[in-house]
């Protein structure tokens, strides 16, 4: 091997930051694309990467671990392991890909863009590699489900959800263009890589990744660990970026960008992991549920990491955030379950005997609350009268996360004092919110969402021919064929409590 | 070392990498691919199932990205991307002849790497840098141990290239060509603090690189045409200014000619680490070559566009790299004369042109 360590020569690969000549700082560096906050030049220069690594061992590395991933994938395509597994991890599966695969692929867009635009040679380095990772997640990701198609046509989600105007696809490209693809560099260190990679990332990749592994999907687990060691490196260039924003009296601002992407990547991900993880998830390999992964994942962690850099807790925090991981993923599943036909995976109910009693053990007051709705669900699916559990008009979408308004389950639930939606009339137009948080958003930078409709706007607005539930599952680019339907055949509605002993006896 | 991702038993790979269908014969199903690639005929290959459509954001209405249509970003790629003058009908159809996908890459790159560890390894058991002339390692002051500023701001460039080109076929190729800059910087640190463990003086230090970089009157014409690649902001034209003429013009003076001339001077370290590193470069050609034919092919129109660009960059990019050639006047055994490699890299961008069909 060459003699020279990598910390003996790393920092001259950092240290060419020069002063423009020919052209403007402006020019090179337009607000657009890269928005310094006003923080000089030469105050970037001092951006440090807490994680180093050399071009020579980034490719072992990553040629050691696509080899390692992409090997267990031949294996297990060979066999009938997709086939035995269980309907609803299944439906998580395919849930999924079409929601990350792409966007992990343009993420490298949002790392193209800190590596081209971010003020610092170092940062841009960090960001070559994080390019690199993301054009890895976005394939190894597309591969994998691709190798699907045979057994689960839905797979191919995994490649045109983005493309489509499917409304979990439109949530997920406004939550992911916000936070990268049309996003300036600074804000993006802050909003991809402090937010949400260090955070959001591990409890889908991570949690998700166990959850597989006890499932018995050692393909989905090997892919998504294997991923998420990516994660945890280049997540890391948001640390540096926030430093030099609080040490020159970027603080509120710092604190604003954070607080914007936590909140939208929370909405979204309790859509996507609460429901996988609580729902999807087969009863007997559901050994936390996703309030606690909450908890030790992003609840702790975000504490934690908010102190150590001197930030305030978000002013959402208790009131709305941490009174929301009782309720609002279970709003959002009773609302995705009834609506089926609009997604692209098929909802498991996961509401059999034995798994209420897991609810209830898990979020005291369940029956009560959530359960007493799908009692007449239930009821409705075991007299055959499969038409009542359908959905005959639509409900309204929130004009920041683009999640149906779940607020009515909220107050029944008893967790708000009003079913009423937030409203907003800005220049001359109505919008609508879910919560106080997704309202703020908007108003902190409303001409960043003023002019984007809804899917229900569209629908109001003429633009959804015809305007039915037929007429918008066409707009939204699903065929009969692909139209979510319960995963199980309604099973969970006959199902009986099985004998208190069984669990302990099997 | 990896293998590449598997292909269906059905199915065989020819010697270009295509995979062939075992049948194309009447009522045999077609292959299973995603919906969005049509009524394919053959199976895609591994690199078209993970490369084709990934861009769901290119001319998407009413603008790229889920956000009010007149946001910054929206904007930007309204302007610099869709409202190109540069378009043909379906970018989509452009292949890179190298076919690479991540795995390709990192197997590939990490194969190379072995390469020169082992270049690196044999030259440091023979103490080489002792050997070498301390006249010779002054000229490398000059013209090497700043170079890796010149390379930084190409590395910026390919990633400008690869967020906004149309299709990710395009994409890839010029985020891969961005990590094959970060390499060659990274040896360029290794052998400038090298040296300086042997030569002494502050060739290990940033400082000095810097300001010749900022103020040494040879680099000036580079660094201008540099810092103006980096703000020219249509796609197409930052594709042609950056790998039609501003780096192979560079790269050849600080990779190619660099080369000759180590060699020339005893340091075969440096000789033999410039020709691995070279085939980076070589393959960043051969790809914008396939572009600039495909675009041609796709809609003949584009030529003048295509050559007029070509023209405003490929007189200033040559001048940067006649000027740093004569800092190689400097080596005891001398390159050849500025005028000289300044005629081949006339020489050779005519040669790259005429790849390109134009």
């Amino acid at each position: 091997m060459p003699k020279l360590a990598r910390s003996q020569w790393y920092d001259l690969t950092r240290d060419m930051n020069w002063d423009l000549r020919y052209v403007s700082e402006e020019e090179a560096f337009p607000t657009d694309m890269s928005d310094a906050r006003g923080v000089p030049a030469q105050e970037w220069w001092r951006w440090d990467e807490p994680y180093k690594i050399s071009y020579g061992e980034y490719v072992h590395n990553q040629a050691d671990k696509d080899a390692s991933v992409y090997s267990v994938n031949s294996a297990i395509g060979r066999s009938h392991i997709f086939e035995d597994l269980d309907a609803g991890w299944r439906s998580a599966i395919v849930a999924h890909y079409g929601a990350i695969a792409v966007p992990e692929y343009v993420a490298g867009i949002g790392e193209s863009r800190m590596a081209r635009f971010g003020r610092a040679a170092a940062w841009r380095n960090m960001a070559t590699y994080g390019t690199l990772d993301e054009t890895r997640h976005g394939q190894i990701q597309a591969y994998f489900a691709h190798s699907l198609l045979d057994k689960e046509p839905r797979a191919d989600w995994a490649h045109k959800a983005l493309h489509t105007n499917e409304w979990g696809a439109i949530a997920a490209r406004s939550l992911f263009d916000d936070m990268f693809t049309g996003n300036d560099a600074v804000s993006t260190a802050l909003q991809l890589t402090f937010t949400f990679e260090t955070g959001f990332t591990n409890l889908q990749f991570l949690g998700m990744a166990a959850d597989a592994l006890k499932v018995g999907d050692v393909d989905f687990g090997a892919l998504i660990s294997s991923i998420q060691t990516d994660e945890a490196r280049h997540a890391q260039q948001g640390e540096p970026t926030l430093r030099i924003l609080v040490a020159n009296g970027q603080k509120q601002e710092a604190q604003r960008l954070i607080e914007h992407m936590f909140w939208r990547s929370w909405h979204v991900f309790a859509l996507l992991t609460g429901l996988s993880m609580d729902y999807y998830t087969p009863l007997e390999q559901r050994n936390h549920s996703f309030k606690e992964f909450m908890n030790e994942w992003i609840v702790k962690q975000f504490m934690d990491q908010f102190r150590d850099f001197g930030m305030d807790l978000p002013w959402y925090w208790e009131e709305h955030f941490l009174s929301e991981l009782d309720w609002y993923h279970h709003a959002l599943h009773l609302g995705v379950w009834f609506w089926r036909p609009t997604v692209w995976w098929n909802p498991d109910a996961g509401v059999s005997p034995d798994e209420r009693d897991w609810f209830e053990d898990k979020y005291p007051g369940w029956n009560d609350s959530f359960g007493r709705w799908w009692d007449v669900i239930g009821e409705n699916a075991r007299r055959g009268e499969i038409a009542q559990t359908l959905p005959e008009t639509f409900p309204m979408v929130c004009n920041m996360c683009q999640i149906p308004v779940v607020t009515p389950a909220g107050y029944a639930a008893g967790y708000l004092s009003s079913t009423v939606p937030h409203v907003l009339d800005y220049n001359g137009r109505r919008y609508t919110f879910c919560s106080v948080p997704c309202k703020w958003i908007f108003e902190s930078s409303p001409e960043r969402f003023a002019g984007h409709t809804t899917i229900v706007d569209r629908l109001l607005g003429g633009e959804i021919q015809p305007p039915t539930v037929e007429g918008a599952l066409r707009y939204m680019g699903l065929s009969p064929e692909e139209c979510g339907d319960d995963a199980t055949g309604y099973a969970w509605a006959h199902a009986t409590r099985s004998a208190p002993s069984a669990a302990g006896v099997a | 070392m990896t293998t590449a991702p598997p292909t269906s038993s059905a199915a065989h790979t020819d010697p270009t990498g295509m995979v062939t269908p075992a049948s194309a014969g009447p009522g045999r199903r077609r292959p299973r691919t995603w919906s969005l690639l049509g009524d394919v005929r053959r199976k895609p290959t591994p690199y078209e199932i993970v490369t084709s459509r990934f861009h769901y954001h290119f001319r998407r209405q009413p603008a790229p990205f889920e956000m009010s249509p007149d946001t910054p970003l929206n904007l930007w790629y309204l302007k610099h991307r869709e409202g190109s003058p540069l378009q043909v009908e379906d970018w989509e159809a452009f292949r890179d002849p190298d076919k690479l996908t991540y795995q390709s890459y990192v197997a590939r790159q990490a194969d190379s790497e072995v390469v020169i560890d082992g270049i690196v390894d044999q030259y440091e058991a023979r103490d080489h840098d002792a050997s070498l002339d301390p006249r010779w390692v002054a000229a490398l002051a000059k013209i090497y141990v700043p170079s890796r500023f010149a390379l930084h701001v190409m590395q910026m460039s390919a990633l400008y290239l690869g967020q906004m080109a149309p299709s990710a076929f395009i994409t890839n190729a010029a985020h891969f060509q961005a990590g094959d800059e970060l390499r060659r910087i990274q040896w360029v640190a290794y052998r400038s603090k090298s040296l300086s463990l042997c030569h002494g003086g502050n060739l290990g230090e940033s400082k000095p690189a810097r300001e010749v970089w900022e103020q040494h009157v040879a680099w000036q014409p580079a660094r201008e045409v540099l810092e103006r690649l980096l703000v020219a902001y249509d796609w197409g034209e930052s594709f042609v200014a950056l790998n039609l003429a501003v780096k192979p013009a560079l790269d050849l003076v600080l990779t190619d000619t660099l080369a000759e001339v180590a060699e020339a001077n005893g340091d075969g370290l440096l000789a033999a680490i410039g020709r691995e590193l070279s085939l980076d470069g070589s393959r960043s050609k051969r790809w914008s070559a396939a572009l600039a034919r495909f675009a041609l092919e796709a809609d003949p129109q584009v030529r003048p566009l295509l050559e007029g660009w070509v023209q405003r960059w490929s007189e200033p990019a040559a001048r940067g790299a006649e000027a740093l050639a004569g800092l190689l006047s400097d080596a005891p055994r001398p390159g050849p004369a500025a005028a000289e490699v300044a005629t081949k890299v006339r020489d050779q961008h005519q040669a790259l042109l005429a790849e390109c069909g134009l």
